[in-house]
């Protein structure tokens, strides 16, 4: 009797360990990296709602490979070193054939050396940094915002089309804030717009000896490379010491001033602030834009603001598209696919740089629109193709 | 450049000396080290956030409220947390920066990732002898800084319940032997020193918004002050804040403003190498 017992538990647990073994095989799993936590936890927030649509989008419309699509996030809280274990962790535990995601340059440097090493193609969505691309990675790609690509393309053009005379650089002490700062002194100088630049702390709160520093310059425009909550600080603080909006600030990351904390962070102080983003209403370049906005009214019952839930949303769609056209999980086989991508996406048509040598190499830039508050509505200055006004200084 | 970093470096010095003077009294009287002090410090911002915010409540009403809710709330954390670990500094120590963790991330759950600020009391900004401006905001936040501290410090010398304070953390044993029920005075110190974090929490979040993990640098900046002007000591605590808060300004107005935290860093070594028990050590409460 015992031993009948045993052998009909033992035949349970197959059936059960097979069935589960089944289920697992019916999903292809792809990793995001991304802060949950710290100071950028509200990038978390976009990613989770992107992911949410970008999945329902792609196993609404045949799934991956014939399998459902299924995406493990990883916190990385935006340091380096939960980063690259957090990376590691997704290919290691979670078998993900692909990384998508990241918001912090200086995570991301950490996160394709381990792509790099474990031979796992990594698709960054959101961190800036040139050197991410520029190290010519064979398994590192970026379908998003490069430092020189928003610099040369878009905010030393609009500086220079408004006919700002004298500008001052604000960057945080950061991969991504150092390195766009550098890239904007140069573009400025060869521009000859007259500039200075401040470097100021990631988390730092208190501005007002920088600010000193730049109302001594009397500049006509800021541009502020800081980012999250420290961006809210500094707006907020120029306005108190009467520089802004004398001088107009451009908050040069973009998703800090579409927060919904914005307004009540900043008061008043936030009126005629620009910003870089890659979304606006207005401007929508494909027709997956509109229906990614009416989709996410839908499914979270407003507009969306923070852009970042858009581009992990067109991340996940490149993923998937490569992954099906390789019609395999193959790392080198998804390289290849991804090096031949010819997809529209919510910002346009994706296809990656095979040159070697500089940061363009396995590159797509989105376009960049400078926007600015205009008695809290968003007005696109530039580029002029798609303005839907133009800047108000006072 | 001189006038605006020596007036911000006092402001600043004046309300970090605020935010350490609750580890310094918790640290004197009970030898514990409240690593959770930032994460009641940004509660104390949540409450007056959603009191004045969401509640509609008077900002002053809010703030004293918040206050009070923290001031409860640290003696119950004495009671069911703290109490437990007496004898072994190192359990309190681990027990109160598992605290810090737990609570950041309920606030991350709660309150979202976004920064919340309560209203501010004070608009705009003043013209200070014609030299620079300066949010009025911060100037009653100065003002409302030294009130607080004038309080603990007249609380400490001239009340009964200072009296007991300053014995107990002289000496425990005899402070019992005179009759003080220390198990009630640590309840109440624990309290006390929370209700500070929580002063320096209402009084700052309408100038900088309290986000679920920015009670890491608040604390981190308390402890340096701590340290600096020495273990349990009440002018150390103010002096200590006020040497911290200049020479960031200073320091970041004419050397780097990359590294403003830096050099409260530097000044805290280089004096613990001259003082060891730092500037006011071994003084009393």
């Amino acid at each position: 009797m015992k031993k009948r017992l045993a052998s009909m538990i033992f035949v349970m647990l197959l059936i059960f360990l097979g069935s589960f073994g089944l289920a697992a095989a019916e999903t292809v799993k792809i990793g995001v990296v991304g802060p949950r936590t710290g100071t950028a936890a509200a990038t978390g927030k976009s990613f989770t709602e992107g992911i949410k649509l970008a999945t329902d989008y792609v196993n609404a419309h045949g799934g991956v490979l014939g399998k459902q699509l299924e995406v493990v996030f990883e916190d990385t809280a935006g340091s380096p070193d939960k980063a690259a274990s957090g990376f590691e962790r997704l290919v290691t535990r979670d078998n993900v054939v692909v990384v998508l995601g990241e918001s912090h340059s200086s995570a991301a440097l950490a996160e394709i050396e381990v792509a790099n090493r474990l031979k796992v193609p990594f698709i960054v969505a959101e961190a800036w940094a040139d050197p991410i691309t520029a190290k010519n990675y064979k398994y590192v790609f970026r379908a998003g915002p490069s430092n020189s690509g928003v610099v040369n393309e878009t905010i030393a053009q609009w500086v220079v089309h408004e006919g700002f005379k004298k500008a001052y650089i604000v960057a945080e002490n950061t991969d991504w804030g150092l390195g766009i700062g550098k890239l904007c002194e140069a573009a400025l100088n060869a521009a000859g717009v007259a500039n200075q630049t401040v470097v100021t702390e990631r988390k730092g709160q208190d501005h007002y000896t920088e600010l000193a520093k730049i109302k001594a310059f009397n500049p006509d425009v800021i541009l502020a490379f800081v980012y999250g909550t420290g961006l809210h600080y500094f707006v907020a603080q120029a306005g108190e010491m009467q520089l802004s909006p004398h001088a107009i600030i451009l908050d040069g990351a973009g998703p800090p001033s579409l927060w919904p904390d914005f307004w009540n962070n900043v008061g008043d102080y936030g009126n005629l602030e620009c910003l870089v983003s890659s979304m606006h209403k207005d401007v929508e370049l494909t027709q997956l834009a509109t229906l990614f906005r009416q989709n996410y009214e839908k499914e979270f019952g407003t507009a969306p603001t923070d852009y970042k839930s858009r581009s992990i949303f067109d991340a996940v769609l490149i993923a998937a598209d490569a992954i099906n056209r390789a019609g395999t999980t193959n790392a080198d086989a998804l390289v290849d696919a991804l090096e031949k991508t010819s997809l529209t996406v919510t910002r346009g048509q994706v296809s990656f740089g095979t040159t070697k040598g500089g940061p363009e190499y396995h590159q797509w830039m989105p376009p960049m629109l400078v926007i600015q508050w205009q008695d809290k509505n968003q007005v696109v200055l530039y580029p002029l193709a798609g303005a839907t006004g133009s800047l108000k200084r006072k | 450049m001189f006038p605006l970093a020596l007036t911000n470096g006092l402001v600043i010095g004046i309300i970090y000396a605020l935010a350490a003077l609750g580890v310094s009294l918790v640290v004197g009287i009970m030898n514990v080290v409240n690593f959770a002090h930032g994460e009641l410090y940004i509660l104390a911002g949540y409450f007056s956030y959603l009191f004045a915010d969401t509640l509609g409540m008077h900002y002053l009403a809010a703030m004293l409220a918040a206050v009070g809710l923290v001031f409860l709330l640290g003696m119950v954390i004495e009671v069911l947390l703290i109490r437990k670990t007496y004898g072994n500094d190192l359990y309190s120590l681990i027990l109160t920066f598992i605290l810090s963790i737990v609570l950041q991330n309920a606030y991350l759950l709660i309150f979202g990732p976004y920064p919340n600020k309560p209203p501010n009391w004070l608009k705009g900004a003043t013209n200070v002898f014609g030299l620079f401006y300066y949010g009025n905001q911060r100037l009653a936040a100065c003002g409302a800084g030294l009130v607080v501290i004038a309080i603990v410090y007249l609380m400490l010398k001239k009340t009964w319940f200072g009296r007991m304070l300053r014995a107990t953390s002289q000496d425990r044993e005899v402070a019992e032997l005179n009759g003080v029920n220390t198990t009630a005075l640590n309840m109440l110190s624990f309290g006390f020193g929370c209700a500070l974090a929580a002063a320096a929490g209402v009084i700052l979040s309408p100038i900088f918004p309290v986000t679920p993990t920015g009670g890491v640098a608040v604390a981190l900046t308390a402890f340096v002050v701590v340290v600096l002007g020495g273990m349990g000591s009440f002018w150390g605590c103010v002096v200590g804040g006020l040497v911290i808060g200049l020479v960031e300004n200073f320091g970041a107005a004419y050397i780097s403003s990359g590294y403003r935290h830096v050099f409260g860093f530097i000044i805290l070594i280089v004096v613990l190498l001259v003082r060891p028990a730092g500037l006011f050590g071994n003084r009393e409460l």
